[in-house]
């Protein structure tokens, strides 16, 4: 079932359903309203109305973002929300609001950037009560127990998305790359309990050994071009963890310690979530969650994808890379933009930094 | 050792400097001014050079006199002068850079390092300038601390945990969360304000001064006041014809920026308001034969400046107000000396850039308004997305509000490796003969 009809069912059965920018939001909130969030990175857009609202130095997430939404591709949701993520999305989801009058409301989410603060807690908590008014005014309130059954399923969700990374990391998985992100990235719009049925079998259906290949981590904001996981298939790549912001950055690796009220409970999932530049968090940090990855998974290097005007990760691609050299792992950066096809020149770099490897 | 570097300081700053200053200031001028389509030239840009060649001169012998913090534009610099920091803004020295034609060379080290070149050019110059030490100031000094507040953009802070990351320097961040529609919070000022208190002890561990009330508040003083001079320095332009253009308005922000708190500042400002004020009076025009009034949108083209000043004036464009020298006039008046930190918190959260489209789009419309400006020019600088992504529908906007024409001209503040002049020109002149039609 494509994503517009599952959509589409989601509303028949009374849920509202919400456009989601890019990155980090309390998707439990969401759930507890009864909205179920489609998220929105990559969709299948051309170029042809976002050019006149952007300039041509916009990333491809926030130009296919627009295209998508003014091209109709986004009819189903009833509201749109716009985490704060990066610069280029705080002034999409305005421009959307204030200049080209979107008619359905446009919801804003600020994580804030001062890491693990007390401080940073409190005001993430007063910020997913003021959102939780927005919903309550679209989506109607929070019922009794709502929220600590949301967090429930974001319990389980989180569970059965680890137990398939762990699997693939240790090598007891045998689905291509590109089956992979297709089952991982469902959760993109699936309603929870829907994504973990679907994760769970999936992964029944794949536990098996790997398939051979050779180990490697991916990080950056994610798999693009879109058949990208494809072709690295194509070269015998098996991508055995990665630190994607659409994936692998957007969930802990291990269960947490979840405080009893339900507010704080959101608050500290969303604060404990693995070290992201778009939340401010520093080189050392992403470092050491990325050199985590690649023992944890026995990978043989770290491929970067470097998307194009994405300020937050091409800041730091520099000296994240630096340091996984200063811990001799290998690494290869190669500068990428959305769309369908890899270009040839990118696969030539990857199969050259295959034959480096020791 | 501080001692000595103590001494050093103090007299380089009372007795050296003074004397280099006033020596190079009796040298005859290397290029006499030719003809040109410009009224005369401000008198006060003396003082401005005297001024910052004297702060950044200075600012070498800093090191160990006093703590050295680096700077963003948009941080509440009135909590490091209570300290008696000696500060360095890397983003107006990024400006200097690009004005003298040296950002390309210094980006270029940035980017050999691996920094895009699609990343904002004040940071690749500021990283550029950390790995190579290139700089037209002869030196800057080594920084004790790094203070960021991420109202301006995102792209500062990735900049300053770079820079702290590379070179091993404490980092202090304020986080201002982006006001997306109203004003603001009690949620969010308690928050900023907050991490501003958090800020105090921070940087008595850092700088091993004590933090002094009494001082703060002067400097606060001091601070509201030089705002509210630049203010009434950008309201002169209002004035038919205008006695200075948004083109010297670049120019001479560079104090309220870099020097805010400092009695220097408000003293700059008093000489370059009674300036102006005596131009309006005698109706000394800035652009002689003034036909069209324009507003301009986003920082400068630094390494443009000069030509682009002198094709306006050759069609008898005066340019009288702009988005980005107004945002050191915009928000000081929340500051409040009964409520420090949390007046701090309003003033810099409030910025234009922290906040919605629908705001800026009102703040360019009310500009246009008071400034009767008749055209509009949007500077799209390419590697800054939070002043440029927008861009297109405001102009169309306020097309629409204010019946104004409007040009983009694609560019970027420092890096002209893009730009072509040329182009620039052409697509200029055709927009000017538009108007006139
Ligand atoms: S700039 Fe980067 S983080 Fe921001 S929307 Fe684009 S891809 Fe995402
Ligand atoms: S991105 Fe823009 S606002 Fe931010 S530092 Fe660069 S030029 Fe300044």
């Amino acid at each position: 079932m494509g994503r517009t009809t599952y959509l589409q069912g989601q509303k028949a059965a009374g849920r509202k359903v919400a456009a989601v920018w890019p990155a980090r939001y309390p998707a439990e909130l969401l759930w507890a309203h009864g909205v179920c969030p489609a998220e929105v990175w990559d969709p299948p857009a051309g170029q042809a109305l976002a050019g006149a609202h952007l300039q041509s130095y916009v990333c491809g997430v926030v130009r296919q973002g627009l295209e998508f939404l003014l091209s109709g591709g986004l009819a189903v949701a009833d509201f749109l929300l716009f985490p704060h993520t990066c610069d280029s999305i705080q002034n999409l989801g305005s421009l959307v609001r204030d200049l080209v009058h979107e008619p359905k409301p446009c919801l804003f989410f600020y994580p804030p950037r001062s890491g693990g603060s007390e401080r940073a807690a409190v005001y993430l908590e007063a910020q997913l009560r003021t959102l939780s008014a927005d919903l309550t005014r679209i989506a109607g309130p929070l019922r009794d127990g709502a929220l600590e059954g949301a967090l429930a399923l974001g319990r389980g969700r989180t569970a059965a998305v680890s137990e398939l990374y762990a699997l693939r990391a240790r090598g007891g998985l045998n689905a291509s790359n590109a089956e992979f992100y297709g089952a991982v990235r469902a959760c993109e719009y699936l309603w929870p309990e829907d994504a973990v049925l679907h994760l769970k079998a999936f992964t029944k259906t794949h536990a098996g050994r790997q398939r051979r290949g050779v180990p490697l981590v991916l990080s950056g904001v994610l798999p693009a071009p879109s058949d990208l996981a494809q072709r690295l298939d194509g070269l015998g790549v098996a991508v055995v963890e990665d630190d994607l912001l659409v994936c692998g950055r957007r969930f802990a690796r291990a269960p947490l310690p979840e405080p009893g009220d339900p507010w704080k409970a959101v608050a500290a999932r969303l604060l404990a979530l693995p070290p992201c530049c778009t939340t401010g968090d520093g080189v050392e940090d992403r470092a050491a969650f990325l050199a985590e990855q690649v023992e944890r998974s026995g990978a043989r290097g770290v491929v970067f994808l470097a998307l194009k005007f994405c300020e937050p990760e091409l800041f730091q691609i520099p000296s994240l890379s630096g340091a996984m050299r200063a811990r001799g792992i290998p690494v290869l950066i190669v500068e990428t933009e959305l769309g369908t096809t890899t270009p040839a020149g990118m696969m030539t770099r990857v199969e050259a930094f295959l034959e480096s490897l020791p | 050792m501080r001692v000595a570097s103590e001494l050093r300081f103090r007299w380089m700053k009372d007795v050296a400097l003074p004397v280099l200053l006033k020596a190079r200031e009796r040298r005859p001028r290397e290029r006499p001014r030719g003809e040109s389509p410009l009224g005369p030239p401000l008198e006060s840009t003396r003082s401005l050079k005297r001024l910052m060649t004297r702060h950044y001169a200075l600012a070498r012998y800093a090191e160990g006199a006093r703590p050295v913090a680096w700077v963003t534009s948009g941080a509440p610099v009135e909590l490091l002068r209570a300290f008696g920091c000696y500060t360095v803004y890397p983003e107006n020295h990024a400006a200097l850079c690009g004005a003298r034609r040296m950002g390309p060379e210094i980006c270029a080290h940035a980017e050999e390092a691996g920094f895009s070149r699609d990343l904002c050019s004040y940071a690749r110059v500021d990283l550029g300038h950390a790995l190579s030490g290139l700089t037209p100031v002869g030196r800057l000094p080594r920084p004790d601390v790094l203070f960021c507040t991420n109202n301006i953009c995102q792209t500062i802070l990735y900049w300053f945990k770079e820079l702290s990351h590379g070179e091993g320097i404490p980092l202090v961040m304020l986080d201002t969360p982006f006001i997306a529609s109203g004003e603001g919070t009690p949620e969010v000022f308690d928050y900023v304000a907050g991490q501003i208190k958090d800020a105090v002890p921070a940087l008595e561990r850092i700088t091993g001064r004590e933090f002094r009330e009494d001082r703060f508040h002067d400097v606060l003083r001091s601070s509201i006041r030089a705002s509210a001079l630049w203010g009434d320095v950008l309201a002169t332009m209002r004035h038919r014809p205008a006695p200075m253009t948004v083109f010297d308005a670049f120019v001479h922000l560079a104090p309220v920026v870099s020097l805010r708190g400092l009695p220097s500042c408000e003293r700059y400002y008093e000489g370059l308001l009674a300036e102006l004020q005596e131009r309006v009076s005698r109706d000394v025009a800035a652009v002689p034969g003034e036909r069209h009034r324009l507003m301009w949108d986003n920082i400068a083209i630094w390494f443009a400046l000069a030509p682009l000043s002198r094709l306006f004036a050759e069609h008898g464009w005066a340019g009288v107000a702009g988005t980005y020298p107004n945002a050191w006039a915009e928000t000081t008046h929340y500051l409040d000396l009964a409520d420090p930190f949390g007046s701090l918190a309003k003033t810099y959260t409030l910025i234009f850039l922290n906040r919605g489209l629908d705001y800026r789009l009102g703040l360019m419309e009310a500009m246009g308004r008071d400034y009767q400006a008749d055209g509009l020019v949007l500077h799209s600088a390419r590697s800054c997305k939070p002043y440029s992504v927008g861009q297109y529908d405001l102009r169309q906007a306020l097309a629409q509000r204010l019946g104004i024409k409007s040009v983009v001209l694609e560019g970027d503040m420092t890096d002209f490796r893009t730009w072509s002049e040329e182009q620039a020109k052409t697509r200029l002149t055709a927009f000017f003969e538009s108007l006139d039609g």
